[in-house]
Formats: C-alpha cells, sequence, structure tokens
C-alpha cells in the first residue's frame, strides 16, 4: 500500500507511457487538472528518498514554479509563478514530482468546483455530480488514481468536503502545524494547506514532510508546538487508538438518510473497536458557519484587494484612468460569489458596522474553542460527519450558494478553533462515497491517523470509482 | 482684537535604518535602478507572507522608550485598507489597535527652554513604493515599497511654528543619536505633516487641517504660522475652518488645499492574520535599554552647567552623537573641557573640512587630543605650534609627542636661555628700549614678538615678557 | 442592506455594478447579513476576541538581505512596462 508502488512511474518508460494514457482517459472524463506535465524529469537518485519520484497534484492556489497559479480565476488565467509554496518545495527536496495543478472553486470560495471560471470537474463517482470543493480538482485526481496524493488547503471544509464527495483521505492539519507561504491566501487566520490522499499513511507520510515551521511564514509553528496546555498533551505518543474516548455530537439535525446512518454505523464501528463513546453537545456549533463567514470574508475583502491589473495577472487595457483600469480588471476578472464574498467582507469591517459583525464573530471564534476545549479535557477525538448530503448534481437547485454555506457547520468549527480534522472514506452508499472525520486537540494529527487507521483495515482500503486500475 | 491661542501637532515618519526592508529581505537601498530590491512579498504576490524584521522592532522600540511611552505587553499589526497604485496589496500592514508605544512625552529645547510634547503613539508600519507621471502614464518604482517606516504621532501641544521647527529639529538629533534613522528630510527619510488648529483663548482645540509635504524644518515652521494666519483671518470674517488636508506650496510660501476625489473613505482596520502578536519578554527589554542613550537635549544642557560651554560651540558640540562622545572621552582623557570644546569646535573642523573627511574617518583620536591640549597647559609647547602638530597628527597619523620631538619644537622655558634671547633684541633696538625706559610701554609686545621670532617661535612668550620687564625695570 | 450601502460598499471594493448586478448583490448580500445576524443571540460577555489562534510565540527574522534575483522574472508578469517601470494610466 502507500505511494511505494508510485515510484519510478515517471522514469520507466513502459509504465510512464501506461500512466500517461490512463491519466488522459479519466481527465477527458473529469477535468480534474487545469495544467499537467507527466513527461517531466525525476530526479535519477530520488529512489532512495521517502517520496522519490512520487507524482502528486497542486490545487491551483498553491503556487509552484513554473506552473500557472489561476486560482481558478479570469484575473489570474495567465499568470505563472515565479517561486513556489513551502509545501511544494518540501515535497520536492522528498523527490516528489508535481505533475499538475488541480481546478478549485474560485480563489477557493465555494463547495463544489462549479466556481471554477477555467474549468468544470466532475465527481469520478458520477460525472454528472460535483467533485465537491474547494479542492474538488486535487479530491477527483486522488479518487480517480491519477496520483496518490494531491495538495489542497481548507479554509472552512475545503479539504475535507471535496475528499468526502470523491471517497478519499482528506487532512485538515492544525492551524499554522504547515507553512501557508505559497498558498493564495482567502482568509489567512483559517486556512491550512491539506492533504488529499489514497490512504492514511500516504497521508502521514506526505503530513510529515510538508508540516514544522517556516521562516517565510511566521505564523507556522514548531511541530508539535507549544500550545500543550490546550486539551491535553497532543505532542506525546497518540493513546491506542482502539482505546481511545471518542466524542460524539448528539441531535445532530439536516442530515440526509445516508449520511445520518453512516454516521451511527461509525460510532458503532468504533465502539466495537474498544473504543469509549461519550455524547457531547457543541452549542456554538449553531453560530459556527455566520462566523466564519463574517471573518472569513472580511479576510477576503483585504487579501483580494491586490488583484488590480496593475503589477500582473488581467488588465482590462480598454480603462483610461487607474481607477476604471483597477475598478473594470476587478469587475471583468473576479466571479460573481468572489465578489460577494468581498462585498459582505467589506461590509461587515466598515466603521460603525465592525464591532456588530467582524468583532462579534471574533469573540464566538473563542467559544467556539471554548467548546472544543471542554469536549477535549475528556475525549480524545471528536467524531462528526463532514457534510450533511453526499455529493450533489451540478446545478442542483435545491442546494444553492447560500445554503452550500450553511452546509459548512460541520467544517468550519475546525477552522475557527485551529485544530485537526481528518475526513475518512466510507462504505458508498447509493454508489456514492460518504465522508466522516475525527477531529482532535491541537497538534494531534498522529492521532488521527491511527484512529483512522482501524477503520481502513475493516474496509480493506478506500473504495474506488468504476474505470479505476492500479499503476 | 480677539485672542487666539494655536494648537500644533506633529504625524511623523522615519525611515529605520534596517538592512533590509520590513516585511521581507529585500535590500533597504534607494537610488538604485527602478524595480531591483523587489521580491514577491514586496509586490504583493499571490501567496506570499510578510515576516517582521526583528531590527526594525527593536528600532522602533527604542524609539519608543527613548519617548517614554508606555510599551504594548501584546503589540500587534492591523491592515489598513486602501487602494493605492503605489501600495501593492492595497493594504498597508501598520499598527492601530495596540501599537508598539502609547502616552509618552518628551522635552525638547527652545530659545533655551524646556517644553513638553506629550507622545500619542508611536507604530511600525511599511512604506509605499514611488509614482512618476509622465502625460498620460504614470511610472510605477517598488523600490521602496515595505522598507520600514516608524510613525510618531504628538498631540498638540505646540503653539507656534517656531515650537514646531525647535520640536523636529529636537526629534531629528534624538533619532540620529539613536542611530535609528538618518534625519534626512529632503530625501524624505524623516517626513513630518503638521496639524493645527486655533481657537479663541480658553475654549480648547479648535477645527484642525493638515498640512502635506512640509520637506524642511524650516517649511515646517513657515507652514505652521501661516496655517495660524489664514485661519485667524477666516475666524475674524466669521468663516468655518473646514477640516482638509492642505499641501505647503513651497514657491508660493503658503499652504493650499489638496485636491482629492470625492470618495468614501473608511481604513477598516481589523489584526493582521499573518505574524503572531508580539510580546517584548523582560530580556528585549533590558537589550532595547542598553542602547538607549544620553538624549541630545539633555546633554547639551549638562554641558552648559558642567563646564560651561555656551553658544555656538555647545550648539555644535551636541549636534552629533560622535562629536559630543569625542569631546567627553577626551575629557575623560584629563584634558581641559572648555579647551577641548575650543579644540574641537575651531582648530579640528578647520583641519577636517581642508582634508574633507569626518571626525571618525580621521585619525585623530581622544587621547591624541587630550595629549595636544595638555603639551600646551604643561608649557612643552605654546599653541601656535600646537595648532602646527595638529595638522601633521591628523596629516601623519602620529602622536603629538612624537611630531613635536621630531620637528624639535620643544617650548624654550629656559630662563637662561631666553635671557640670552632677550639681550640680543635689546641691544639690536635701543630706541624701543629708551621709550620703555622713559615710561611709555607700547613697543613691549614688538620687542616679545621679536623675541619670539628669534626663538623660532619655541620661546615660552610669557617667560619672555617677564624677562624683558625685569631687565628694563618695567 | 439597502442600494445606498451597497454602493459605497462596492466603491471602497473597487468593483463596479451595473443595476442588474446591484439587484441581485443587495439580495443576497441582504439575506447573508440577516444569517449573520443571528450572532446578536449569542452572549459574548467576558468573551476576548480570537486574533490570532495558535500564535504564542514572538516571531521575527533576522535583518539579512535575501536575494532571490526575481526582480526581471516579477516584471516579465506587469501588463505594461516602460524600462524597468510599471506603466499605469496616470492617476487623474
Amino acid at each position: 500500500m502507500s505511494v511505494d508502488p508510485w515510484k519510478g512511474i515517471l522514469k520507466d518508460t513502459q509504465r510512464h507511457s501506461a500512466y500517461l494514457r490512463y491519466f488522459e482517459e479519466w481527465e477527458a472524463r473529469i477535468g480534474s487538472f487545469l495544467e499537467y506535465r507527466l513527461s517531466q524529469d525525476d530526479p535519477s537518485d530520488s529512489g532512495r528518498l521517502p517520496l522519490g519520484g512520487v507524482p502528486f497534484g497542486v490545487k491551483d492556489n498553491i503556487a509552484v514554479e513554473g506552473y500557472h497559479c489561476t486560482c481558478g480565476s479570469k484575473i489570474l488565467k495567465d499568470f505563472t509563478s515565479p517561486y513556489s509554496a513551502t509545501a511544494v518545495n518540501r515535497l520536492k527536496a522528498a523527490g516528489a514530482v508535481p505533475v499538475g495543478k488541480c481546478n478549485l472553486d474560485e480563489f477557493g470560495m465555494g463547495s463544489s468546483t462549479d466556481n471554477s471560471a477555467l474549468k468544470k470537474t466532475h465527481n469520478p463517482w458520477d460525472v454528472s455530480r460535483v467533485a465537491g470543493g474547494s479542492s474538488g480538482g486535487s479530491a477527483a485526481a486522488v479518487a480517480a488514481g491519477l496520483v496518490p496524493f494531491a495538495l489542497g488547503s481548507d479554509t472552512g471544509g475545503s479539504v475535507r468536503q471535496p475528499a468526502a464527495f470523491c471517497g478519499v483521505y482528506g487532512l485538515k492539519p492544525t492551524y499554522g502545524a504547515v507553512s501557508r507561504y505559497g498558498l493564495v491566501a482567502y482568509a489567512s487566520s483559517l486556512e491550512v494547506v491539506g492533504v488529499l490522499a489514497d490512504t492514511v499513511d500516504t497521508a502521514r507520510r506526505v503530513f510529515d514532510v510538508i508540516k514544522g515551521q517556516d521562516e517565510l511564514d511566521q505564523s507556522s509553528a514548531l511541530y508539535p508546538g507549544l500550545s500543550r496546555d490546550r486539551g491535553g498533551n497532543p505532542g506525546a505518543a497518540p493513546p491506542a487508538a482502539s482505546t481511545a474516548r471518542i466524542a460524539v455530537v448528539e441531535g445532530l439535525e439536516g442530515l440526509s438518510p445516508e449520511v445520518e446512518e453512516t454516521y451511527r454505523s461509525s460510532i458503532d464501528f468504533y465502539k466495537a473497536a474498544g473504543c469509549e463513546i461519550q455524547p457531547v453537545s457543541l452549542p456554538s456549533l449553531d453560530y459556527a458557519v455566520a462566523a466564519y463567514y463574517t471573518i472569513a470574508t472580511a479576510e477576503a475583502s483585504a487579501n483580494l484587494a491586490r488583484y488590480t491589473g496593475i503589477r500582473y495577472g488581467y488588465r482590462d487595457t480598454g480603462a483610461v484612468t487607474m481607477e476604471e483600469m483597477v475598478r473594470s480588471s476587478r469587475t471583468k476578472g473576479f466571479g460573481d460569489e468572489v465578489k460577494l464574498r468581498i462585498l459582505l467582507g467589506t461590509y461587515v469591517l466598515r466603521s460603525g458596522f465592525q464591532d456588530q459583525y467582524y468583532g462579534r464573530a471574533q469573540k464566538i471564534r473563542t467559544a467556539i474553542r471554548n467548546d472544543f476545549d471542554r469536549v477535549f479535557a475528556a475525549a480524545d477525538l471528536l467524531l462528526m460527519p463532514v457534510f450533511p448530503v453526499q455529493a450533489f448534481p451540478h446545478g442542483d437547485t435545491s442546494l444553492d450558494q447560500f445554503q452550500q454555506k450553511l452546509a459548512d457547520k460541520f467544517t468550519v468549527a475546525a477552522n475557527l478553533a485551529g485544530i485537526p480534522a481528518l475526513s475518512f472514506p466510507t462504505a458508498p452508499r447509493n454508489g456514492l462515497p460518504v465522508g466522516m472525520q475525527l477531529l482532535g486537540p491541537v497538534f494531534s494529527e498522529q492521532r488521527l491517523f491511527a484512529a483512522a487507521e482501524i477503520h481502513e483495515k475493516s474496509l480493506g482500503g478506500i473504495p474506488r470509482p468504476h474505470g479505476f486500475r492500479s499503476v | 482684537m480677539a485672542e487666539y491661542q494655536s494648537f500644533i501637532g506633529l504625524e511623523i515618519h522615519i525611515q529605520l535604518l534596517t538592512a533590509t526592508k520590513v516585511f521581507c529581505g529585500c535590500r533597504n537601498r534607494f537610488g538604485d535602478e527602478p524595480n531591483t530590491n523587489v521580491c514577491p512579498v514586496c509586490l504583493g504576490y499571490p501567496g506570499v507572507l510578510p515576516a517582521v524584521n526583528e531590527q526594525a522592532l527593536l528600532f522602533s522600540y527604542m524609539v519608543a522608550r527613548a519617548l517614554n511611552c508606555d510599551l504594548s505587553k501584546t503589540a500587534y499589526f492591523d491592515r489598513k485598507n486602501y487602494f493605492y497604485p503605489d501600495m501593492t496589496k492595497n493594504y498597508q500592514i501598520s499598527q492601530f489597535h495596540s501599537p508598539i508605544g502609547r502616552n509618552g512625552w518628551i522635552e525638547y529645547e527652545t530659545g533655551g527652554e524646556l517644553k513638553k510634547v506629550r507622545i500619542h503613539d508611536v507604530h511600525l508600519e511599511e512604506d509605499a513604493g514611488k509614482s512618476i507621471h509622465r502625460g498620460t502614464a504614470t511610472l510605477l518604482d517598488y523600490n521602496r515599497a515595505g522598507t520600514s517606516l516608524l510613525e510618531i504621532v504628538t498631540e498638540p501641544d505646540m503653539e507656534t511654528g517656531e515650537d514646531a521647527e525647535a520640536f523636529i529639529q529636537n526629534f531629528r538629533r534624538l533619532v540620529r543619536y539613536l542611530g535609528v534613522c538618518d534625519g534626512n528630510m529632503e530625501e524624505g527619510s524623516l517626513r513630518c505633516d503638521g496639524n493645527i488648529s486655533i481657537n479663541l483663548k480658553g475654549k480648547g482645540l479648535g477645527t484642525k487641517t493638515e498640512v502635506k509635504n512640509v520637506n524642511s524644518s524650516r517649511f515646517l515652521k513657515l507652514s505652521m504660522n501661516h496655517e495660524i494666519g489664514r485661519q485667524k483671518r477666516a475666524l475674524e470674517k466669521g468663516e468655518r475652518i473646514v477640516q482638509e488636508t492642505r499641501l505647503w506650496n513651497e514657491a508660493q510660501s503658503r499652504t493650499e488645499p489638496m485636491r482629492t476625489k470625492e470618495s468614501a473613505h473608511d481604513y477598516r482596520y481589523f489584526p493582521e492574520p499573518d505574524m503572531p502578536p508580539f510580546r517584548p519578554s523582560p530580556a528585549f527589554i533590558a537589550d532595547v535599554d542598553a542602547r538607549l542613550v544620553e538624549l541630545p537635549v539633555y546633554r547639551k544642557r549638562r554641558y552648559e552647567a558642567e563646564y560651561g560651554i555656551s553658544g555656538d560651540q555647545v550648539q555644535f558640540l551636541t549636534e552629533e552623537k560622535p562629536v559630543a562622545d569625542f569631546f567627553e572621552s577626551t575629557v575623560t582623557a584629563g584634558a581641559d573641557p572648555l579647551q577641548a570644546a575650543a579644540w574641537i569646535c575651531t582648530d579640528i573642523q578647520k583641519n577636517l573640512n581642508k582634508l574633507q573627511i569626518g571626525l571618525e574617518e580621521s585619525s585623530l583620536t581622544s587621547l591624541r587630543l587630550a595629549a595636544l591640549i595638555n603639551l600646551v597647559k604643561e608649557g612643552v609647547i605654546n599653541r601656535k605650534k600646537a595648532e602646527l602638530t595638529l595638522s601633521l597628527m591628523l596629516e601623519e597619523d602620529k602622536d603629538p609627542d612624537v611630531i613635536v620631538r621630531e620637528q624639535g619644537w620643544e617650548q624654550i622655558s629656559d630662563s637662561g636661555a631666553i635671557e640670552a634671547l632677550v639681550t640680543e633684541v635689546l641691544q639690536a633696538n635701543p630706541k624701543a628700549v629708551d621709550q620703555i625706559r622713559g615710561g611709555d610701554m607700547k613697543p613691549m609686545g614688538f620687542l616679545t614678538g621679536q623675541v619670539m621670532k628669534l626663538s623660532k617661535g619655541q620661546a615660552d612668550p610669557k617667560l619672555v615678557q617677564a624677562v624683558i620687564s625685569g631687565k628694563l625695570g618695567s | 442592506m439597502d442600494i445606498h450601502e451597497l454602493r459605497i460598499t462596492a466603491e471602497l471594493a473597487m468593483l463596479d455594478l451595473d443595476e442588474r448586478e446591484m439587484k441581485v448583490f443587495e439580495a443576497e448580500v441582504s439575506k447573508t447579513l440577516e444569517y449573520f445576524a443571528q450572532m446578536n443571540a449569542v452572549d459574548v460577555d467576558g468573551l476576548e476576541p480570537t486574533t490570532h489562534v495558535l500564535m504564542e510565540e514572538n516571531r521575527a527574522r533576522e535583518d539579512r538581505t535575501r536575494d532571490e534575483n526575481l526582480s526581471d522574472r516579477l516584471l516579465e508578469e506587469a501588463p505594461e512596462r516602460q524600462g524597468r517601470h510599471i506603466v499605469i494610466p496616470n492617476v487623474l
């Protein structure tokens, strides 16, 4: 298992051409990559390295030198990054080879990848359905077996939700555990570079490579960090997964029958494995989405102010004055959802409104952290669904952009609290994957991997869509 | 006529003398080709993050401490949001909610009097790039974008343009003493905007205007006084003062309203999420304190009180820290303070000007100067020869006693030798001798001069006079 | 949020909205703000705002130049240039 079978696939001529064929067949159906280069040098002695010669995908809001970095937006369609993200550099140093850039919702804003201005991405399980988002391209590529892992970014669930929709593992690390240098900012205080992978072991190995403090990101932390007092001592060896105390949330509303059944059966699974199940309540969860979107849009309004067509990216050359040029380039360059979030974020920061919205959201954020502290004082882990429904069809009218935001209820809390969460696939229902997530106190990633691994064993590996072949 | 009171506050920006910019590793250097000292971070590229420079923090805390501010236990940055082509992210990383220092005060001297100005806050931020307007195009250069800028905001505690001028001159000396800024107003490394309001006496602050584009301390004085006059005239005419930003027009010597686009202004400050708050440790504060120095205004007053040095001399001695330090170590090395002051302000300056070098670059040390001063005091050489000795010390990088010995300039203080010289001169000038004997003392100076000439300037002039007087019984 | 507030907000955000977009965004923004207003139900008394999660350590960079020599490459991305200057229409 894990990434070892992938080593050398770019070097061995026969394997390479088979890989290329397989890749392109799938890609024609699902459109997970905005750009890819499978024919490239694999450093000759990379086999000795932990991820030597292993191909991987990178969400197109993470910089890879020499590749475009479009963020799924017209405003950066022709922009090529002059540098690489720290996470990418660390993976390259470990021998891994970035083979392409994965599609996403524009600037990471969305839950379907349909907000990409550049390409449509489909779910490998059913191409009439979305791959989830915003890291939909990364999830689809891993699910179809095009790469063993891909980097994504998780601002409010953007790694975990597409992982759940496509049936792969999705790790949202502790805030600051992975350098954000090179991740195009959407909501800086919430987001983190994450991993979509086909096995727990792959996710763990990739995380081990990319984690740790970076001098280019002063919000990055030593791993494990100083926050040992918050929620026990996660830096210590993980408790035996089979005897872990797992908190579960009672009375969750709005779940589809498939997701609700899967949540119950997952609880039963861990109980049967010997874990102690602790029902808990998370009262602040009801306000998490409002607080999340307030903070996320506020930060986005500043983070996206740099796109003006002055120094790089799309410029409307028809404009006569500087102001006109900037307004017009932004108006034509951004999609509707991005404009909506910029407007919301600008508004909640305006004087006269800031206390009521942004200020209050920051305090609710504290309440949510306190809630998690309380849960993790008594439990090792928390088990929750990822999203209330399975992958939905493109253009599903019952789930408009607003409804999709409300559905982020189970994912955003981890971002507000900065804690790690791991989305894992379970047995498909009605021909579609269902994802559950394990959350833990800060720096408890190893605990999450261990607990997900017992479940992985029982499942015998992730479910795969029809047409999947192992490389 | 009604009596008015004026209130002037300053917003001062100083460029810190760091090697690199405040949030990235680009060179902090001006005058290079446009857009050479730039990187993805200071150009605001997608995906980059700021990383604060420790030296910029240290310098900022030094200034805040020197200005007697309360230091924030937790200082952090905020984003100040507005669109401006010179600013690459369209937000400026600055400090608003929790700046480095607050509630400070500083004394400055004007006309020999100490006055106090309260400091509202001291905060660290990034500078913007520069644009040049050429017809229908604007050319942008970001070499300055992201360089460290420290802003000091005073309370409106000054009254006149003269106050403001004295304050900014005192402040300029202060930052130069601390070594955190070169204080060059013409080149913009020290910039100053003035806030000014007037009101009937006793009525508190009035409606203020802000005056920008003031690039010397003299223009600050002129612009503030001009603005006081303008506002006074407006109030006398019953007009209301409009709160606005005005520009100093150097050519016309007046302030003019700045033309601005009518647009919404709302900076929407919020905490910068990309960098953690900074909590200065006791060790950090101790390091800051260790780098503080006696401020120039106090040094000047101490020299006046302790040594009795005054006027231009004390001004010159305390203008630049290296000069003041040189003076003090000369005194510590045993020189008479008044002598040391005189030498530094005149002879040394003359020589340095001739050589076109600064004091620090010269071979002159305070030990050598003290030695020279003491050679005069002990009568080994006279003042004239000492001046020549100084020139040679600077040219040849030698100790004064070595030069005096090499040149054979030791003063003749042996009374026997002087008596022989005096006898020779008296014999050669019988007319002058007769005059003195007849009670006319006028030729005394002439005779002394003749003896000095005969001794090639090495005779001790006081001794010469005494011997002549003795011989002529006058 | 009424059209007036939306117009001010759009101006601060440097976005041009035509009449159609004004209507669409007005509805969408208002709906979302109403949802945000749920936060008013939370008792936040005594809660400190979380401005920086998990950043307990001072971080500062050594004052040392980092030469990436990227400036030529960065200028290539500029839509319009004159020599080493980046060009935009005159501000006036």
